[in-house]
Parts: structure tokens; sequence; C-alpha cells
């Protein structure tokens, strides 16, 4: 059992008291650098300093959005070249130059993101880490731009008046940049932006679907680790006004991601921990040239099998924690919540027209037409094999049709992206549950509730909508809850809180009856018939014939990817071509044929 | 030009060997060894080791010298494969099947360690290992081969073709495909599903510590020089299709002629051309040249 | 697939012996017992090396350097130690990374607090952090990177000096050779793509237009790289009879092997890289007698050096590679002679006393009488260099009619 609606500390806090803790230790630690006058404990806090904010870009990056990446080594350089050829053979002001640098970084990530958006784990690694050694090789090899191994003399460091910087100084500026970096990202990733990354690296169909534009979330992702790590690379340069090939290294991509992994990736205080563990253990252990190998590399051996969340995770686990528990929010009920869309004028809310789609040689649908209408219960039905989920997959975009139209309240949809879609009014739930199982129910909510949520809207209004929305399908009280820890037929009712959550138009729901026993289909049937009379169109398609009689207002029935009936549920039920789709002819082969399985695993 | 194919060819088929090692541990665990080029470089160490261990205990002449480099490589292909089981149990065992990828860390770890031990053992500097069947060049033409050429190509072959039967054919093989392709599955068949993990494992090794046997003759070895024959392996698994062990092997041919054929036009760009491949290969084709298409049900 | 990619890092040599890293470090640890227990009488001076030692094949001749400073340093300390104090040596491993080189360096001079710093192993790392030397005012005595670069220093105060072969020099006397052989018709430029080929290219390049001499190839390769063939047949295409190679030992190893496989055979003239063990190692005992090159002191002139050379040698792979402890050693030597002779440690003085050293000091490699002033600071020049080549497993002298014939005015630089 659950305790009441709980959530994240921070979201009824202002902004200001939210950022009063890190602005505090950001001044303490300006002080504390200031009362520093050893020269080597400054260039210690200077480069952990920049491995944190190397780090925290790819905490986005590899944490956050999955895309575990071994090139940023590329990108450490794009920023350091960067300002080394800007202040060097342009002799633009340094300031300049290091406002720059994350800019071409970012073009840079932008470039490397591209080849990366389709690749995943293993292929993901390999092709950015060839792009990492492609960029060590040709500033290595184009020694007439980048100076090869010789390097480049003279970058200009920021001055204070005509006095360059001082160690101290880029001590003091790189707290100041990281705690910006801190506030930024912290503010982005408790919100929209980093549900939609924890989203995407945990389902990406499912991400889609639910109105995230997983193409560009990665490529944002790519972008923002790549100009925060360009950012590194420009201050290392500038601190050390010289540069060469040599600090481009595959040992330094590698040293980016392992400050992720160790420190705790997808936790947004990972970085911190990491950049400050692995600077002051190379440090503690160059004293001891024999053995530092041995003990570092026996600690990476180890640390994540003592720690498998990282070291923040560690710290995170001991320390008590803190959730505000969410009673006295209001929560409109559902129906009187504001209908972001017009409702649609008469006719067909969905017109769907000479569909067509095959696979290989298997027709799975075969010129497919379908209306579905506001305020109605439609059920899909159909022998197995018969195309239905097929067809869900095409209206929702998943699936391109070959040939046909779709159209949305008059607006032709037929080639629109899933994400597209669902931010149209188009919500969907799926045959095999896929839900965000490592994230919070009211998180799975907040997901569906994606394209809802403005980019500069209140956190706390998307609570409420979406805590209205557990309200109506019965979850409130499991809002604090795990989702992947809920029993399966709750896990049922999550995924069609997530879908509602959108507030969508057309609901398509693909067998939501699976699973659940004869107590919960029933509750699930008054629930789809609450949902139709809020306006919504729904379309299912199910196999428990009892509840498709029972709540839908008109069923369509499909066989090998043919509409062979269409009607009220009396009409169809003594339908002959139904009873014989269903029952099989003597002469034909029966439906479940091996041309099923083919279909099944095309789609 | 025909010497750089039979070059290309050469390296790629050892490039291939080290990708059928990826292959290996990938279908049966999702993990990879990123150790894989400390496992190349220590096994060409071992096989020096042990040329030098039998040439002072039997006298130099007492075998003829291809025997002692047959040994050679048996041991390295031993000690390796062994040396994969305490890796399997430290680095991969705890995090195999979950998300994630904590086992990057950790095997890079396992390299860190068991390449610094190397050092200590053996130093730093390039040692040449003899090949068996001498050092003399023999001419075709305009182009000039190596004995070791023949016998990486011949032995490489050798082997890619042995465990592409052993795979379909042994028991062990048809374990391994069974875990590859459902490791539940295989788990309600009875089937060990660690131990086969572990022989995974055990295999991976055993095929980079023989590579690094085979190449030492031609490269030199040093405990350096795993690192990029690894990299070039793992580009060759996966633009083959990581899955797919018939495709990684295509893979390393495939990166070991376009690596040679490059450096006829220039040589300093020669590995730009390569990841550049790659990059392309994959951002057109994100499974593989020859990977099958894993696809969804939604 | 790990964290050391030797690419970029190398620079200036290469290769091999094969001291034992532990013995090495045993030898470090014992130097710095002595130390310690002497520390008791009277405060100790530190001194530390600052180089490569495990991170790539050149770091060799780091760790043979660090056998030579440990040797001076225990020699310095039973004769009673700089200014009545002992000698303390501590050593840092840069990996052949620039980043970890700076921070061992500010961790050396603001923390150890050290008063003077030896190496580094690779001239890249030097080239990154020297600004910081000069800044700081620490000596640094360098003994075996060669890249010209590194003791060109502000005039503010350079305090940057080298007892080491140095790539200005080498290449000056090659082309002198390579201008004065009338059998060198058509001469080409190999080197490798590390920080040390290409300033080798670019001070060959510089000289060659000193003489008027246009290569008819100039080819590049990795360090890494096991087959030049199409680089070779490149050259050969283009009619080079004589090649000028800057690089690495193992990679000069593979050059011969694939200048064999071709089949063609120009004269190579190479640095003192072919001296490293890893050149014979790899290109065996028949291809590496045919490069020449130049190296300081692989035979043994003095009593002193013999006597070093019975302690270290052992240690060595390839006795070759004696030439790294021995300029270690001397760095050693010049560095104690001058803060006796200002009677302090403080940077200041001590790089004013190395730029007018009154005595003359007798090292290993040579005797050096005022080896240092305000705007040289190489310890060596080209007159200290040896033509050589290997000969039946030894580096042994090289003379002809046109190296006799070598007037000081051939020399242009």
């Amino acid at each position: 059992m659950m305790e009441a609606s709980v959530l994240r500390p921070a979201a009824r806090r202002s902004a200001l008291l939210r950022a009063a803790p890190t602005l505090g230790i950001g001044a303490a630690l300006v002080a504390l650098a200031l009362t520093l006058s050893n020269d080597f404990y400054l260039y210690v806090a200077f480069m952990a300093g920049v491995y944190y904010i190397c780090a925290s870009g790819m905490n986005v990056l590899a944490g956050y959005a999955g895309q575990k990446s071994l090139g940023q080594a590329g990108l450490f350089a794009a920023g350091a070249y960067t300002v080394a050829l800007l202040t060097t053979r342009l002799e633009l002001p340094p300031a300049l130059a290091l406002a720059a640098a994350p800019l071409v970084a970012a073009a840079v990530g932008v470039l490397i993101a591209l080849p990366s958006l389709r690749v995943k784990g293993p292929s993901l690694a390999l092709v950015t880490l060839a792009f990492g050694l492609v960029v060590e090789k040709l500033v290595t090899e184009w020694t007439d731009l980048f100076g090869g191994a010789q390097g480049i003399y003279g970058i200009a460091p920021l001055a204070l008046g005509d006095e360059p910087f001082a160690l101290k100084h880029w001590v003091v500026l790189v707290i100041v940049l990281g705690v910006a970096v801190h506030l930024a990202l912290s503010h982005l990733l408790n919100g929209r932006f980093g549900r939609a990354l924890l989203a995407l690296q945990s389902d990406e169909i499912a991400a889609e679907c639910a109105g995230i534009s997983v193409y560009r979330y990665k490529t944002l992702a790519f972008v923002l680790a790549a100009a925060l790590c360009g950012l590194g690379g420009a201050l290392v340069a500038q601190q050390n006004q010289y540069f060469n090939s040599d600090f481009v290294t595959f040992h330094l991509s590698v040293f980016i991601l392992l400050l992720v992994l160790l420190g705790g990736a997808g936790n947004i205080y990972g970085p911190i921990a990491g950049a400050a563990i692995l600077t002051m253990t190379e440090v503690f252990l160059a004293q001891w040239p024999s053995v530092q190998h041995f003990i570092y590399g026996a600690m990476l051996l180890f640390a994540l099998y003592l720690m498998p969340t990282g070291v923040a995770g560690a710290i995170a686990r001991v320390l008590p924690r803190r959730m505000a528990v969410l009673d006295g929010m209001e929560t409109p009920p559902l129906t009187a919540m504001e209908r972001g869309r017009a409702e649609p004028s008469a006719g067909p809310l969905l017109e769907v027209a000479d569909v067509s789609k095959a696979f290989g040689g298997v027709v799975t649908a075969d010129k497919v037409g379908l209306r579905l209408h506001a305020h109605r219960i439609h059920a899909l039905i159909g022998p197995n094999g018969a195309g239905k989920s097929t067809l869900i997959n095409i209206l929702t975009g998943v699936i391109t049709a070959d040939s046909g139209t779709i159209r949305l309240a008059g607006q032709d949809i037929t080639r629109g992206a899933p994400h597209a879609r669902a931010a149209s009014g188009i919500a969907r739930t799926f045959q095999n549950l896929r839900l965000f199982g490592s994230m919070t129910v009211l998180d799975n909510v907040l997901i569906g509730a994606h394209a809802r949520i403005s980019v500069t809207g209140r956190e706390e209004d998307a609570v409420a909508k979406a805590k209205a929305v557990l309200d109506f399908v019965g979850l409130g009280e499991h809002a604090g809850a795990l989702a992947g820890s809920l029993p399966y037929g709750l896990q049922r009712r999550v995924e069609l809180a997530r879908a509602l959550a959108g507030d969508p138009v057309l609901l398509l729901l693909d067998e939501p009856a699976a699973g659940l026993n004869p107590r919960e289909t029933a509750e699930l049937g008054q629930l789809i018939k609450r949902i139709g009379q809020l306006g919504i169109a729904v379309l299912m398609v199910e196999h428990d014939m009892g509840l498709v009689m029972r709540i839908s207002d008109e069923i369509v029935v499909l066989d090998r990817g043919v509409v062979i009936a269409e009607g009220g549920p009396r009409d169809i039920q003594t339908n002959p071509r139904v009873i014989e789709a269903y029952l099989g002819r003597e002469d034909s082969p029966a439906p479940d044929g091996p041309e099923v399985d083919k279909e099944e695993r095309a789609c | 030009m025909l010497q750089a194919i039979i070059g290309g060819l050469t390296l790629g088929s050892v490039y291939a060997l080290i990708a059928l090692g990826f292959n290996l541990t990938y279908t049966t665990t999702r993990t990879l060894n990123f150790a894989q080029g400390d496992f190349v470089s220590v096994g060409a160490f071992v096989g020096l080791g042990t040329v030098g261990v039998l040439t002072a205990a039997l006298g130099a002449d007492a075998v003829g010298y291809v025997w002692l480099y047959a040994l050679a490589a048996v041991a390295a292909a031993l000690a390796m494969g062994v040396l994969g089981l305490p890796l399997y149990l430290a680095a991969i065992r705890p995090f195999a099947g979950k998300p994630g990828m904590s086992w990057v860390v950790s095997t890079i770890g396992f390299g860190i360690v068991l390449q610094s031990a190397a050092l200590s053992v053996w130093g730093l500097g390039a040692r040449m290992l003899p090949a068996p069947f001498g050092d003399e060049v023999f001419r075709v033409g305009e182009a000039g081969f190596r004995s070791q050429e023949l016998v990486v190509l011949v032995l490489a072959f050798a082997i890619l073709g042995a465990f592409d039967l052993a795979m379909r054919r042994t028991a062990i093989g048809r374990c391994m495909r069974a875990v590859a392709l459902n490791r539940d599955a295989a788990a309600l068949m009875g089937i060990d599903v660690p131990r086969v993990m572990a022989m995974a494992f055990l295999a991976s090794s055993a095929l980079a510590g023989l590579s690094g046997v085979l190449v030492a003759p031609i490269l030199s070895a040093s405990l350096f020089m795993g690192v990029i024959i690894a990299l070039k392996g793992f580009s060759a698994a996966i633009i083959g299709g990581l899955t797919n062990p018939r495709g990684c092997m295509a893979g390393g041919l495939l990166i070991g002629l376009v690596e040679s054929l490059t450096a006829l036009w220039s040589a300093q760009w020669r590995e730009i051309m390569v990841f550049l491949l790659v990059i392309l290969v994959l951002a057109m084709a994100p499974n593989g040249l020859f990977g099958r298409k894993l696809v969804e049900k939604v | 697939m790990k964290n050391t990619t030797s690419t970029g890092t190398a620079s200036n040599n290469t290769a091999p012996a094969r001291p034992r890293l532990t013995a090495l470090l045993g030898a470090a640890a014992a130097v710095l017992m002595t130390a310690s227990l002497q520390a008791q009488a009277a405060d100790p001076i530190k001194i530390a090396y600052n180089g490569d030692i495990s991170g790539s094949p050149s770091a060799e001749s780091g760790q043979i350097g660090v056998l030579g400073i440990g040797a001076a340093v225990e020699d310095i300390n039973k004769r009673g130690g700089v200014l009545g104090r002992p000698l303390e040596f501590l050593v840092r491993d840069d990996l052949g990374q620039p980043p970890k080189a700076i921070q061992n360096m500010t961790d050396l001079i603001d923390r150890e607090k050290v008063s003077v710093v030896f190496g580094p192993t690779n001239s890249g790392n030097a080239l990154a952090w020297k600004h910081i030397a000069n800044q700081k005012r620490m000596p640094v005595l360098v003994s075996s990177a060669s890249s010209t670069a590194i003791t060109e220093g502000p005039s503010s105060g350079n305090y940057l000096f080298r007892v080491s072969m140095v790539d200005r020099e080498q290449a000056s006397a090659l082309l002198a050779y390579v201008k004065k052989n009338p059998e060198a018709k058509a001469v080409g430029f190999f080197v490798e793509t590390t920080g040390y080929g290409q300033a080798g290219l670019k001070d060959l390049e510089q000289i060659a237009a000193l003489h008027d001499m246009k290569p008819v190839s100039i080819e590049k390769f990795d360090a890494r790289d096991t087959d030049m063939t199409s680089q070779l047949s490149k050259a050969k295409a283009a009619g080079a009879d004589t090649l000028v190679v800057w690089a690495q030992a193992a990679p000069l190893g593979h050059l011969v092997r694939s200048m064999e496989k071709l089949d063609y055979f120009p004269k190579v003239f190479t640095t003192w890289a072919a001296s490293f063990s890893g050149f014979p190692e790899v290109a065996g005992p028949k291809l590496m007698e045919w490069p020449v090159f130049l190296t300081t002191s692989s035979e043994r002139k003095s009593a002193e050096a013999e006597s070093l050379f019975a302690r270290i040698g052992p240690k060595l792979a390839n006795p070759s590679m004696f030439w790294a402890a021995s300029q270690a050693y001397d760095t050693v030597l010049l560095w104690a002679a001058a803060a006796e002779q200002a009677g302090d440690t403080k940077g200041e003085a001590v790089r004013a006393a190395l730029e007018s050293l009154n005595k003359p000091v007798a090292g290993m490699v040579k005797t050096y009488d005022k080896p240092f002033s305000a705007t040289q600071h190489e310890g060596l020049t080209a007159a200290d260099y040896h033509w050589s080549r290997w000969k039946d497993g030894k580096v042994v002298d090289f003379n002809d009619p046109v190296l006799a014939g070598l007037q000081p005015a051939d020399f242009k630089k």
C-alpha cells in the first residue's frame, strides 16, 4: 500500500528557494578557492570543475537519454580548437572565443547525432567512438590547420583588464559556470525535458506514441552534451594557453563516460560525485606510480558491483528520502477540465480510406476504410492475424501505410510521425504493456501529457492535471509508486491513464482486457464507457466478445486485412461472413495459418 | 595492388577472429569485453614467453621451431581462455542481463589491471616473435610476401570455419546458439546458462590470445598493440552485424581490405577512411551489413 | 579497447629495452630510503622526474632515465649531497598525456616544492607545460625529448635546459651528409605522424631549403603502422635513392622490413631512434644493419661510464639504450654543480649558474665545459654526435670518405 500522492520535494517551492542551497554551496566553494594559495590545489579544483562540466552534459546524454557515447573527446577537441584558432588566427577577443566554443561544439554535436539516431547499444558506442577517432586523427594529421602534436601556442586567455586570468580566477570561473550548469540542468531535467529523455531511454516506441519526438530529443541531448564538453575543452585550452593533438585521445572519451557511470548515471548529482572522486583518486594515486594502475583498474572493476547506481546513487540510498505529500492540492475532476481542442464539427472524427499495407507478400491491410466518431466506442475485432494490431499501428504512425489516406478532423495525417499524431490527439495503449517501469505512476502519466505541457508552463499545473487523470481511472493513491512494481491489472490501467493524460480526441486500445480477471474486465468496461462520455472517440481491439458486445456502439470486423463487416453489436453477431471468418469454412485454411505468424512478427 | 589485397586480407582475417569473439559474448550475454585489446597483446607475450621458456629448457634445436610456435599459439589461447573466466566472474556476471552498461567500466578496469601486470613482467618494448616458416620474402611479380601472412590467412580461415561448424554441429555450440536466441527459453530447457556464458568468454578470450600470437610475427608484439586491433575487430563485428557470426567474419575482411586499399592512395588518411566508412555504414544500415533486422512487436 | 591509445603521444623516443618496472621502482624506492635516512641529518632537497614511464612504448627511455637519475642521486648522496643536504628523488608518471603531465608539474612545483624537474619522455608534453616551468621559475633539465622547440624560451628567462640530441642538429648533420654525397641524387623524407615526426619534418624542410635541396617525395606513416610498402612504392616511383627518416624505433624497423618486401633499398639516414632496442628487435639481424644514424654515447669511453653501466646495464634490454641513462645521469650532475656554484637551490639562482658554469663538469657523455649560456641551452651539440650503425648486434661508429670530407660550412641550420 503506497502512501498518499507524493511528489518531488522541489515541485512546490519557488525557483529561487530551490536554487538557494546550490548557490550557497557555490558561494562557499568560491570563498574556499579564494583562500587557497597553492596552485596545485587550484589546478586540481580547476580540472575537477572542467570534468564536472563535461560530465554533466554527458549525464544528459548517457544517463537520461541512455545514449552511451564514446566520442566525447572529439567534442572536447571541437571546443578547444575553436578558442585556439579564433584567438590565434583571427585574433578574436578571448571571451568571444570562449562563448563561441560551445556553439561550434554543439554544431559538431548535431553532426554526430545524425548517424547516431537510429543505432543503439554497441552500434551507438561504435559510431561515437569512430567519430572520436576521426577527430583525433584529423587534428593530428591536418597539421596546417590544427598544428598536430606540435600544437598551437599563444591561445589568448580571459583577462581582468590587462592582467590575464590567474589560476584562482579560472577556478572561480569554473565554479560559477558549474553552478550555473547545475541549476540549469536541474531545472531542465526535473521536468518535462528530463522525463522525456528518461522515457525514450526506457522505451522509444512508447515515448514516441506519448507525443515525444524521439529523434528531436536525442539530438537535443547530443547537442547539450556536445556544447558542455566543448566548453570544457575551451576552458582547458585557454587556461593552459597551449593545446595539441595529444590532448585528444580515446582515453579522454572513456574517462568522460566513466565520470558519469561511476558517479551515477541519470542522477543529477552523479557527475559531481564522479568528477570529484575520479580527480581526487588520480591525484592521490599519482604519488605511487608503481601501483597506481593496479589500484585504479581494481577500483573500476569493482566499483559498480559495490555501488550499482554509482556513488551518488549509493549516497542517496543511505540518506533519508525526502518526499512531500501532495495533500492539499486541488484536483479538479477531469470532466471539468478545460479541453484543449474545439469539438470537431459534425461528421466523422477520423476517416480512413483505402489504406493498404503489405509485409513482403503478406497483405495485412487491404483497402481498409474506417470512420470513427467522437463520443462513440468502436470495437475492432477479427480472428488472429486479421491485421488489427497493424491497423492500430498504421493509425498511430508506428507503421506507415503503403497507400491510402488517414484524416483526423479533416486534416490529412497519413505521413505524420507518431509523436505528431499523438500531439494532434491520437493516444494509444499497447497489446504488450509498454510502461516506463522504473518511473513513478505519476511520471508515466506526465509523460503521456508531454505534448500538452507547454515548455514554459508550470510543473505544478501539469501535476494537478495528471493527478486528475489518475483519480479518474482510480489510481490516485498509487501516484508515487514505481509503475513496474504494481500488479498487472493496475499496470494496464496506468497505461490507460498515460494515454488519457494527453487529452486525446481519439483513444486506441489494443486488447485492453488481455490478462485481466472478470472483475477487472467489468471495471474496465465501465471506465471505457466513461471515457466515451468525455467525448473521446474510442477504438478498441479486443478478443473478449462479452466486453465488446456490452460496451461498443459500433463494431468493425477485419479478416486478413479486409473489412468484412461493420455495424452495431446485434448486426455483427448474426452476420454470416463474420461467423465464417471466426469458425472457418471447409474449403479455406484456418485463419490461424502460418501467415499469421509472419504478420505478427512484422508488427 | 596484389600485395595490398593480401596484406588487407591477412589483417582482416585477424580482425574477423576478434569480431567473432565479440559476437560470441554479445549474443550470449549482451556484453562486450572492452579489454579485448589487452587480451590480444598479452596473448602475444604469453606466446613469446612460451617460446623463450621452451627454448631455454629444451635447447634451441630440440624440436623444430614450427612446433615451438604451434605450442606457443596453443599456450596463448589456453592462458587467455582461462583468464576469460575471472573476467567473466568479476566483470561480467554481476551485470549480465541487466540494463545499463556497467560492464564497460568493469571490463576496462580488468584490462588496466591485466595490462599493468603484463607491463611489470615484460616491460614496454616492442618484441619480435619469429615466424614459424622463416622471415624470407617471396616474390610474385612486383609483389612481395612473407610466409607468415599466408600462415595467418590459412589458420584464421581454418579457425573461422571450424567455429562456424562447431556452432552448428556440437552440443556446446547449439547451447550457445540457444542461449543467444532466447536466454529464458534456453534456461527452461535445462541449459546451464551461466556456464554457457562463461564458455563464451573463454572462447572469445582464447580467440583474442591466439590472434595475438598470429599477428606478432607481422606486427611485432608490444603491450600497446592490442587497442587498435581490438577497435578494428569491434568495428568489424558491428558493421558485419554483431548478431551474425558470418557477418562478423565478413566485416573483418572488409575492414582489412578498405584499410590496405586506402593506404595505396594515402596511408595517413587510412584510419580516417576506415572509421568514416563505419559511421556511414551504420547510418545507412543500423544493424550492420549482414545483421538481422530486429523488429519489435508493437 | 582501453584507455591508452598512443596515437598522438609519442614524440621522441620509442622504444625499448625492458627494464622491469618492478626493478626500476625498487631502485627508486631504495634511493628514497637512502635519502630518507640521511634526511634526518639535514633537510633533504627534493628533485623529481616527470615523464611517461608506462603509457606508451616511448616510456622505455623514461624508465631508463629514472634509473640514471636514481644512480646519480645515489652517488651524490654518497659524497654528501648538494650544499650539504641529501637529495630526495620523486617520480611522477604522465602516461604520455598532456593534462596529466601538467597536473604532475603543478603537483611537483606547488605541493612537493621540488627544486628541479627532470624529464619528460615525450616532446609534446614538454611543450604543454614548458610555460609553467618558465612562469614558476623552475629549472627543468631535459634528458631525452628532442624537439627543437623545447628549449626555445621567453626572453624574460628560459628555465629549460637539455642534455640530449636535438632534432635541428640531427637534421642539419644528416642533410649535410646527403648534400655532400655525390651518389645521393634524389632524396625522400619519411616521417611518422607523431609530434616527433612532424617536428622533424619541419626541421628537415627548413634545412633542405637552406641547401637548395628539393625532396622528390615526402611520405608519412603512423607510429603504429607495420606496412609502409605503399609509401615506399611512391618514393621508388619518384626515383628516391636516399631516404631521411624521422620515426620511432618500431616503425623504423617496419619500414626496413617493408623495403625488403619491395626489394627497394635506398640509403637510409635516420635519428638516434635507431639505437633504441625496438629497432633491431623488429628489423631483425640482417636488416638492422642498413640505416646510418646519429647517437651520443653508445660506446662507453670513461671508467665512470663503465661503472655506471655495471650498475644499470643488467636492467637494460639492450645496451644500446645506455645513452638514456647516461644523459639523465649527467643532467643531475649539471644541476648539482649549478646549485653548488650558486650556493642556493632557488630557480633564478640555479638558472643563472647553469648559464655560467665556471667549472667543467665531468659527466658520462662528455666533460661539460661551459655547456650553457643565456642563449644556448643545449648541453650537447652536433660535435658530440657520433655517426653510427648496427653491426653484429652492437652500435658501432660509421665512417666513410663523404663523412671524412664534411666541413663545418656544410652544416647549415
